[in-house]
């Protein structure tokens, strides 16, 4: 075969075929770079993506754990028991603590109960006594007819004492309880009870042991005696299972006041 | 960039969808491989940012790394040394923070940060 066109210099193939071969390398180089670039991408992303899938799973295998006993360690376990005894010790205390408190609080509670049903009963039994309350109970009636008039206002107190002695707890005469500051007045046959007249006829009760009562007023050369003998006077003693007296208006405007303990 | 994040959000997905915990007694082991994987990502990241990526070396490290971590864990195990594993998380945990202050380093200089 023959060229018919002149043959270019060997300088001019040599320039040729470094300008190829530069060519070549740049565009190799390029694709090595791209290649090298899409591979990096591709081999990060994988592992970040097992890392993400790891990290889950391990997430989700730690939360399920909490509470596992079986998981943990015999150090650990041993760390739990010495924390959780300690916290049963606490709380063992505070048992004790919470029930000292009951046990205070009870016997607060009784003893205020016992106190106050006392104070109850002793206000229950100064209201008799001070004839602020109508009172029921066994006692006697004293029925003492006085025809010519003679008794005077001595012999009402001297029966009053009298039954006082027996253990009267609350006395009326003619339905008039006689209260702490009641007293007999009158003369001439007439006797007075807080200034009214009673009589002639006079029922005096008494609550208070029925026998006992009696044997006061009836024993020998006591006041049934002594009164019998006095001209126109008859006195019967009869013990009655249940009397009830009223309650008198307790008195006002007082002179004396209480002296206040301390 | 983008890819990567969106690769580890799709590998937390796939976590999230399989439904697989891992069982109590290979938590140490899972647990200290996470730590080496996470540390070859961040080493791989790193070594693309200084140009001197190869993505051989990147995925021998990545398997070797986690399989290592898991063998150390293995043999503390077997050994009565349970805390050999600590060994491993320190490591791993340093070199993690090591490569994270390099990437940070590299990634200002690329903004013009610096």
């Amino acid at each position: 075969m023959r060229l018919k066109a002149p043959l270019p210099s060997k300088r001019t193939l040599e320039v040729i075929r470094d300008e190829s071969i530069r060519a070549l390398k740049a565009s190799e180089r390029a694709v090595e770079a791209q290649f090298h670039g899409a591979r990096l991408v591709a081999s990060l992303a994988l592992g970040l993506v097992l890392v993400g899938f790891l990290l889950v799973a391990q997430w989700k295998g730690n939360v399920s754990r909490s509470g596992d006993l079986e998981a943990q360690s015999n150090q650990e376990l041993a760390i739990i028991i010495q924390e959780m005894t300690g916290q049963n010790d606490a709380l063992r205390m505070e048992v004790l603590r919470l029930e000292d408190r009951v046990r205070d609080a009870d016997v607060q509670g009784k003893s205020t109960g016992a106190a106050l049903n006392r104070a109850a009963k002793e206000v229950g039994e100064l209201k008799v006594v001070a004839g602020l309350v109508d009172v029921v109970g066994p006692g006697i009636a004293l029925r003492i007819s006085d025809a010519d008039r003679v008794l005077l206002p001595q012999d009402f107190v001297s029966i009053v004492h009298e039954l006082r002695a027996g253990g009267a707890e609350v006395i009326a005469v003619n339905g008039r309880r006689l209260g702490p500051h009641s007293g007999f007045s009158g003369g001439d046959g007439v006797i007075k009870i807080d200034g009214m007249s009673v009589g002639p006829d006079y029922a005096v009760e008494a609550i208070g042991d029925p026998a006992t009562l009696r044997q006061a007023l009836e024993m020998p050369g006591g006041l049934k005696a002594m009164m019998s003998a006095y001209d126109g006077v008859t006195l019967s003693v009869s013990e009655i299972e249940e009397i009830k007296v009223r309650s008198v208006v307790p008195r006002t405007g007082l002179a004396g006041r209480p002296v206040r303990n301390r | 960039m983008i890819v990567l994040v969106l690769a580890f959000a799709l590998g937390i997905t796939l976590g999230l969808l399989a439904n697989l915990s891992v069982p109590a007694v290979l938590l140490t082991y899972v647990g200290v491989a996470v730590l080496a994987a996470l540390d070859s990502c961040m080493g791989g990241i790193r070594a693309s940012l200084e140009r001197t990526f190869d993505d051989k070396t990147f995925i021998f490290g990545f398997v070797s790394n986690t399989l290592m971590a898991g063998f150390i864990v293995f043999v503390g195990d077997r050994v009565g040394v349970r805390e050999l594993y600590l060994a491993a998380v320190v490591a791993f945990g340093v070199r993690l923070f090591d490569n994270l202050g390099a990437i940070r380093r590299l990634f200002f200089e690329r903004m013009g940060w610096e």
